[in-house]
């Protein structure tokens, strides 16, 4: 058999860059943050300790990311984390708080126990055959109220210097303690993906289950062990969390689980299995860290993070899932595809929609008096 | 081709419950000999690969292995002893490279300070090795993802698994080139001749009775759970094989 005859001329200038994007995209969306504060803000965004400040919020979803960007590369998802991270700070705090327990055994402690409630999400996903979206959400409910049932709204603070250590130490003249805590589970999660058959397994059963099976691996095996990861990546920053704030309440950590999603597919792994990006989890964490701070810093309301977190989100897998299309059926244009009679008829229903909204709103406008003002 | 069989498949009979798939088949496989299995669907042709391949087990008949008898319990057991199939899917993940691909389940381990981990570099090379070597097939990257391979190559990478094992003797193929155009079917024709020239025993499923014709030495034709004949494909012509596959003509078998 000859050697391969495919055309080179085929590979267009969008091919050879593929490989590279996952990298590309939040590095791109990271130097635009850099870019537009330089300008707006230069002085209170680039200020050494504002930058330790983006550090330290990111350090906080290293480790999940991490653990995220195996579970969402297995095509599966963990709605549950940040439950997981309030139920095993809790039980952290009650063993050092109530029972007298030494940190240096209640940190490992609830690291273990995130674990475990992760071997939980993962049997119940893998042999209930509950759908990993609908199992976690459940779990969630339940780690949630667990946490509360514990804790009972009480709010507990006032740790061991270990813990706050470990939450927001300085090694002096370098960086945050957790940064270096997330950077060295970033390192060890690179080297679990590309050097372990874990990380193998992972992106062989993300890419094709039926093809892992039927080459013997223990595919529930592996993804129980994707699970328990996450479990104890969160529980890791449930503790990271407890010692940042130096206090921890049953009602923390509440949106852990879609910022950690949001970083992991902002930095090109997909969510349709099989592509795996570490880099580009970091990227992802740096990125939504940055964007955050950048809205603090320009003074913009706190409700605006949530909007702008959810755009970026929304518009990075549209254009990821935009560019990874094979076959673009010939669209020259984005506009090329609002001349078909499908497209007609979506416009002329998103018109009488809108139609209707603008009818009723000038309708309440015209029969309007005067308001009576509530409470 | 040498007088002992290989493998030798006595009065194979499979039941599924009350539903008889297979009647009283044998099967002769010779090394360095391409046989092909034919039939319409449902003629018991995956059925009878599955036995060969300890997928199934037989409910009656036995297999012999160098004129041994053969035990098989499981998959497993048969890549042991020599017996492998390529499926018609391939079994590749695509996003993984073609070397990851091949080694995959069964990956090439090296221990740094006391930590085992995947040997990257070694399963690259090897693969690179088994492709050109025994396949004669050089991609233009090995880093690329499979699911950027043509149909051949993806073949190539799959037949690659199975040959790495050095002890392999028997490949079966299951419809290798149902999905591939003219070119990447030639490829592929050529690969399984290549496979024989080795001394490979080949037994190839297939629904096109023209590569039938342009590899195989002999025809096995299956008929509602029963092998109707067996023909040497020098001696025969489509139109005989066709008429058995249809159960206008019967041979003996």
């Amino acid at each position: 058999m000859a050697a391969t005859t495919t055309n080179l001329t085929e590979k267009t200038f969008m091919d050879r860059l593929e490989p590279y994007l996952t990298f590309i995209g939040p590095m791109v969306m990271i130097f635009a943050i850099l870019l537009f504060m330089g300008i707006a803000e230069p002085v209170r965004y680039f200020r050494l300790s504002n930058l330790n400040l983006i550090l330290l919020d990111a350090a906080l979803y290293m480790p999940m990311a991490m653990a995220m960007t195996f579970v969402i590369t297995q095509r599966g998802i963990d709605l549950s984390i940040g439950s997981i991270a309030a139920l095993s700070g809790i039980l952290m705090a009650f063993l050092i708080k109530q029972y007298g327990f030494s940190a240096y055994i209640a940190i490992p402690l609830a690291i273990l126990m995130g674990a475990v409630m992760g071997l939980i999400n993962g049997l119940i996903i893998t042999r209930f055959k509950v759908p990993d979206l609908i199992g976690t959400l459940a779990m969630d409910l339940v780690y949630r109220g667990l946490a509360l049932v514990i804790a009972k709204g009480l709010v507990l603070a006032r740790f061991p210097d270990l813990l706050t250590d470990i939450g927001r130490g300085q090694i002096p003249g370098f960086i945050p303690v957790p940064v270096v805590i997330g950077l060295l589970t970033m390192a060890l999660g690179y080297w679990a993906l590309t050097r372990t058959h874990f990380g193998r397994y992972t992106i062989s059963i993300g890419s094709s289950p039926e093809a892992s099976e039927m080459t013997g691996i223990a595919v529930d095996r592996h993804k129980i062990y994707a699970y328990v990861l996450m479990g104890a990546c969160a529980a890791l920053a449930g503790v990271m969390l407890t010692g940042k704030l130096n206090a921890i309440q049953a009602t923390s950590a509440p949106y852990f689980n879609l910022h950690v999603i949001a970083a992991v597919v902002v930095g090109g792994t997909s969510l349709f299995g099989g592509r795996a990006s570490m880099i580009g989890s970091l990227a992802g964490v740096l990125l939504l860290s940055m964007m955050i701070n950048a809205l603090v810093t320009l003074r913009i309301e706190f409700f605006w993070q949530s909007v702008a977190s959810g755009v970026v989100i929304v518009s990075s897998v549209a254009l990821y899932t935009w560019m990874q299309k094979k076959d673009r059926d010939g669209a020259r244009s984005l506009l090329a595809g609002l001349r078909t009679t499908e497209a007609q008829k979506l416009m002329k229903f998103s018109a009488l929609l809108i139609g209707l909204l603008i009818l009723l709103l000038a309708a309440g406008a015209g029969l309007a008096t005067d308001p009576t003002p509530s409470g | 081709m040498s007088d002992q069989p290989l493998v030798q498949m006595r009065g194979i009979t499979k039941r599924f419950g009350g539903v008889t798939a297979l009647q009283d088949v044998n099967l002769e496989a010779y090394a360095g000999e391409v046989l092909a299995i034919v039939g319409d669907n449902g003629a018991g042709k995956s059925t009878l690969i599955k036995i060969l391949t300890g997928v199934y087990q037989a409910s009656e008949g036995e297999i012999f292995l160098d004129g041994k008898p053969l035990e098989m319990a499981s998959h497993s057991d048969a890549i042991d002893v020599g017996i492998d199939a390529v499926y018609q899917t391939l079994a590749l993940a695509d996003h993984l490279t073609p070397a990851n691909n091949m080694f995959l389940g069964n990956e090439l381990t090296k221990t740094v300070m006391g930590i085992k981990m995947l040997d990257n570099t070694r399963m690259k090379s090897e693969a690179t090795r088994v492709l050109d070597e025994r396949l004669g097939v050089r991609l233009r990257s090995m880093d690329v993802q499979t699911d950027s391979l043509s149909g051949g190559q993806r073949q190539a990478v799959a037949i690659a698994r199975a040959v790495y094992h050095e002890d392999l003797r028997l490949l079966v193929m299951d419809e290798p080139t149902a999905a591939l155009g003219p070119q990447e079917t030639a490829r592929t024709l050529k690969l399984i001749k290549t496979l024989r020239e080795q001394g490979l025993a080949v037994i190839l499923i297939s629904h096109s009775l023209d590569d039938v014709f342009e590899v195989a030495d002999r025809v096995h034709v299956q008929r509602r759970g029963r092998a109707v004949g067996v023909v040497q494909t020098a001696e025969s012509s489509v139109q005989e094989v066709l008429g058995l596959i249809v159960g206008a003509q019967d041979a003996v078998a």
